[in-house]
């Protein structure tokens, strides 16, 4: 039996009770932390508070050689851990299907995700979002610039009046990185900026699921100058805003009157 | 005054004439090894007064480094000045004297890029040799124009005691030799009609650089001087007297004067030639009228070190003038680097100067991004064509500072010794400290390791030297499926073979990505390549070219250079035993990638289409190929068994034999693998009678049956899990 659990967003706690009661009752634990990671906790307390081995694996472990993995949910009862939900950033789906692909059993405990926290915390709606996408580093895509694909996917959005959800790059052990390197909303802003973006509105949301969370909206130039604070981050862009939108992010995210006006749908 | 010493005034002389481009020349001497390039280069120095003349002739003070007096060759070109009064005005010539020795060919090609005029020097006892025959092809292949001097007459004169018949008769024939040659290769070249050389139109000098005497048609008629006077007093030990009689530095520094081109001669027709820029553009203008008031073009031809000012820029300024201060673009690098001081070669020396207009050969410091071979310019610029040598590197060596405390200036040494010579490749491998050289021959190898001891006091343990292989397939594939690590990534990729034709034009850097896209789809088709193939090149690599066929794949065009860099790793990388592929042609038929850039970032695309590349391969059964050498043997009659037995016990052809002179030659070719240790086994099998040329011949296929247990060979030297992808089933 292999168990997709989804982590939640901040810390060993944002696990949901049947995720937890999963995890307790594996037989092995498995988890990648390349497509995000947990920003309030380590892997060692995770383990402390489950009272578990986890054991990590690197996307090579997961993605040329899940043959572990998949050996110890065939003889047993293993668990596949993510941050978020397992489904959603990287789909883990492939897994999935290589897993039917031997005849084991799968199942899948949701965890709340970046999507959902970016429309709870800024007050936009979610079925007002349209395509999701990610803002790599530069080095990391191979050009030195914000990709086309990545515009095109905001003005597509923005033409139907749709907000754009942005994932912020992360590098684990990159080559050409020192440490891990979260992107921050700065830099995203300041590539938009660059990309000739300047004057659109953004969103940006800090440290969701967290105590503190931090969620600011101004024109990206501006935000290219704020820093909010530890990662990880996400940017919102909005396209038309709904009259309550447009007071929520006015209230909840200092979003100046002004600029949130010029978008009222 | 005396304070303004002689040189001064020599200097001041040179400023004024690097502003009058029809007073200016600048050449090349270039010969097989041994003729007396140097020799003769000392003397013209000596001739006109920039050095003294006892230092001239024997001591060879054109060879200044240590490793050159001691194996008495050139390795390095170098470069000189000097001016000439001919017709009643002054001249400055450029000049360059270039190595001879095969391994160091990659300095006389460069050097070729500089010159208008090459001064070819053929020995009279050896007549036209293999490398005659190689540094007149990249004479002309620039566009530079030839004339011959034949060296050591003394020889023929005093040692041969040949009577004045022989003596004509073995004169014309190396003239014709040399004609022959010129003509053949001149044939094709629509801007050059005939550059045959004559003894009656001047362009042929003939004469002694030992002995410092020399002759020609213009001088017999000016010093009255003829065949049988020279026979006469050379017999009779004059030659004191001969040379004072019949200088050899007139000879043949008038001979420069009158039938080499001026810069503004010649820069038309070369500029065409080695640059594929716009041909309507202002600088093309600016170049081919030697424009000193145009955009500033630096062709960088050699990289030095003085161990006073640094590195040093020497190259052929083709347009405007330049001076300290200016900050110029290089080629190849982004930014722009700070000219710090502009130079001529004055004897052997540099001069700093105030500028160094179009038409001259100039001294930069602080080009600190430039390498031999880089385009320098006050505006961005299509750069000159590559300087390829004709040959790729064949053999490797390893190299590893015995010091730990030296390994940083071991890598600081070789990156330095990789600007100064193209020619040589290095890997630097900084986990194992074992960096690799790869070069020429076994000389190249031996000077460079020599050199990094000795010169930056680096001791170094070497491996023995290994030769460099190639991976090439040997048929075509349907399309084969390359799937990225996540899955959600596919490309499908087929391969055919490249022609061998197709291959030369890659090799000579005929067909570039650098070049103007019609020009490269010209001349790939004119090798054969169908017109729908070449409008879709996406790129050339080494003499492998990939094609895009894909149409209308969403996001292609954002990923293409991850694309691209998974197709440089799987050719740098081939699969048999990680040696470079050639002659690959990939197309790319169809693409799936995933909607969102993370997804289809580095660590997806580049395993996905190296794996596709290799698997392709190894449908097109590639195979490892071996570089070869021509080899020629000069031998008496009595060992000519021997030598031929030589060549064949190496796996070697024997192609051709005859006889020249009292001598036998013996032609053929033989793997250079083979060929490591040659020298001491040809001098004992033919109690040293021989006389040998190597050259390198490109690559062959390796014998099926020596495929396998060399591969093992190189995989376990790599220290790579020695067997093979199961796949490669088919040796
Ligand atoms: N008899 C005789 N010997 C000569 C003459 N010119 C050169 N030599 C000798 O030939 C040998 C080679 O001369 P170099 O001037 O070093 O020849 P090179 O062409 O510069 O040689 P590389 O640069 O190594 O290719 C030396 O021993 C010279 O003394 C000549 O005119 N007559
Ligand atoms: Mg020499």
């Amino acid at each position: 039996m292999l168990t997709f659990v989804g982590l939640g967003l901040w810390d060993e706690r944002s696990v949901t009770v049947e995720g937890r009661d999963a995890v307790r009752a594996a037989d092995r634990v498995f988890a990648e932390f390349y497509t995000s990671k947990l920003a309030g906790t380590t892997v060692a307390d995770l383990e402390e508070h489950h009272d578990v081995d986890v054991e990590v694996r690197a996307r090579e472990g997961v993605e040329r050689d899940p043959g572990p993995v998949l050996d110890a949910a065939e003889s047993g009862d293993a668990v596949f851990l993510t941050a978020g939900d397992t489904m959603i950033a990287t789909t883990h789906v492939d897994l999935r299907l290589r897993a039917h692909e031997r005849g084991i059993e799968t199942s899948i405990v949701h965890g709340t995700t970046a999507a959902a926290a970016a429309a709870s915390l800024t007050g936009l709606q979610n079925y007002r979002f349209g395509k999701a996408t990610t803002l790599p580093f530069p080095y990391a895509h191979g050009g030195d610039d914000v990709p086309a694909s990545v515009l095109e996917t905001v003005d597509a959005n923005r033409e139907r009046g749709l907000h754009t959800l942005c994932f912020l790059d992360i590098k684990v052990g990159h080559e050409r990185a020192e440490t891990d390197e979260h992107m921050t909303a700065s830099t995203a802003a300041s590539l938009l900026t660059e990309a000739g973006r300047g004057d659109d509105l953004g969103a940006v949301v800090a440290r969701a699921g967290s105590p503190d969370p931090v969620v600011v909206a101004d024109r990206l130039t501006a935000l290219a100058e704020r820093e909010v604070g530890d990662p990880l981050h996400l940017l919102v862009l909005p396209g038309g805003l709904h009259h309550i939108e447009r007071d929520a992010l006015v209230e909840l995210a200092d979003a100046p009157p002004a600029l949130a006006d010029e978008r009222l749908a | 005054m005396r304070i303004m010493g002689r040189r001064k005034k020599i200097v001041q002389e040179c400023e004024k004439l690097m502003d009058r481009p029809e007073q200016i020349r600048n050449i090349a001497i270039a010969a097989h090894v041994d003729h007396g390039k140097t020799t003769l280069t000392d003397n013209l120095l000596a001739g006109a007064g920039m050095i003294g003349q006892e230092s001239a002739g024997e001591q060879l003070a054109m060879d200044t480094e240590e490793d050159e007096q001691e194996r008495g060759i050139t390795i390095d070109a170098a470069n000189v000045s000097m001016t000439h009064e001919y017709e009643e005005k002054n001249h400055l010539i450029n000049l360059i004297d270039t190595p001879g020795h095969v391994d160091f060919g990659g300095d006389v090609t460069r050097a070729m890029r500089a010159v208008d005029g090459a001064l070819v020097v053929v020995d009279a006892v050896e007549g036209a040799m293999p490398q005659t025959e190689t540094v007149l092809r990249q004479a002309l292949r620039e566009g530079v124009k030839p004339a011959l001097f034949i060296n050591k007459v003394d020889r023929l004169i005093s040692e041969l005691q040949e009577g004045p018949e022989e003596m004509q008769q073995r004169l014309q024939k190396v003239i014709r030799d040399v004609n022959e040659l010129i003509r053949g290769m001149t044939e094709e070249m629509d801007d050059i009609d005939d550059w045959t050389v004559s003894i009656q139109e001047g362009t042929v000098g003939m004469g002694s650089a030992l002995y410092k005497w020399g002759i020609s048609f213009p001088s017999m008629q000016r010093t009255g001087m003829d065949f049988g006077d020279i026979i006469d007093m050379e017999r009779a030990d004059k030659r004191q007297e001969l040379h004072e009689r019949t200088p050899l530095s007139d000879v043949v520094l008038d001979m420069v004067c009158e039938h080499f081109p001026n810069p503004i001669d010649a820069q038309p027709r070369r500029i065409p030639r080695v640059w594929r820029g716009d041909a309507d553009s202002e600088v093309a203008e600016q170049m081919q009228l030697v424009d000193d008031d145009g955009e500033v073009v630096l062709m960088v031809t050699d990289i030095g070190v003085d161990p006073h000012a640094g590195e040093i820029a020497a190259g052929r300024v083709f347009s405007g003038t330049i001076e300290k201060g200016q900050e110029l673009y290089v080629s190849g690098t982004a930014g722009r680097n700070r000219v710090q001081s502009v130079g001529i070669y004055m004897g052997g020396e540099r001069e700093e100067v105030d500028r160094v207009p179009a038409g001259n050969i100039a001294a930069v410091t602080g080009l600190k991004d430039a390498i031999a071979g880089s385009t320098v310019s006050s505006i961005e610029m299509t750069p000159f064509e590559s300087i390829e040598h004709i040959s790729e590197p064949v053999i490797t060596k390893s190299v590893e500072a015995k010091n730990m405390d030296d390994l940083p200036k071991l890598i600081e040494t070789l990156r330095q010794v990789s600007k100064e010579d193209p020619t040589i490749r290095i890997e630097i491998n900084e986990d194992t400290g074992e960096h690799l050289i790869s070069g020429q021959g076994e000389l190249h190898l031996e000077v460079i390791t020599q050199r990094i001891e000795r010169n930056q006091g680096i001791p170094v343990t070497t491996g023995e030297p290994i030769v460099v292989y190639r991976e090439a397939p040997t048929q075509g594939t349907e399309q084969v499926e390359g799937i990225s690590p996540n899955r959600h990534n596919r490309f499908y990729v087929s391969l055919e073979p490249l022609d061998q034709e197709i291959i030369d034009v890659l090799k000579k850097g005929e067909a570039t990505m650098d070049m103007p896209e019609l020009e490269r789809r010209e001349a790939l088709q004119e090798a054969g390549m169908d017109k729908e193939t070449s409008q879709n090149v996406e790129h050339v690599f080494g003499s492998n070219i990939f094609i895009d066929d894909t149409k209308g794949v969403q996001q292609l065009n954002e990923t293409m250079e991850l694309v691209l860099e998974g197709f440089e790793e799987a050719l740098e990388d081939g699969p048999l035993a990680a040696e470079p592929v050639e002659g690959a042609l990939l197309r790319l038929h169809d693409a799936r990638l995933h909607e969102d850039a993370i997804h289809r970032g580095p660590a997806q695309v580049i395993p996905a289409v190296r794996d596709a590349v290799h698997r392709s391969l190894i449908h097109g059964e590639v195979r490892l190929l071996e570089p070869i050498q021509n080899v020629r043997i000069d031998v008496p009659n009595e060992h000519m068994g021997a030598a031929s037995g030589e060549i064949q016990g190496r796996r070697g052809r024997v192609d051709d034999m005859y006889q020249e002179g009292d001598l036998m030659v013996v032609e053929g070719i033989a793997p250079v693998d083979e060929m490591i240790g040659f020298s001491s086994d040809i001098r004992s099998a033919t109690e040293g009678r021989a006389s040998w040329n190597t050259e390198n011949a490109g690559f062959r296929v390796l014998a099926d049956n020596l495929q396998p247990d060399i591969i093992t060979e190189i995989r376990e030297r790599k220290g790579m899990k020695t067997e093979l992808p199961q796949s490669i089933d088919y040796f």
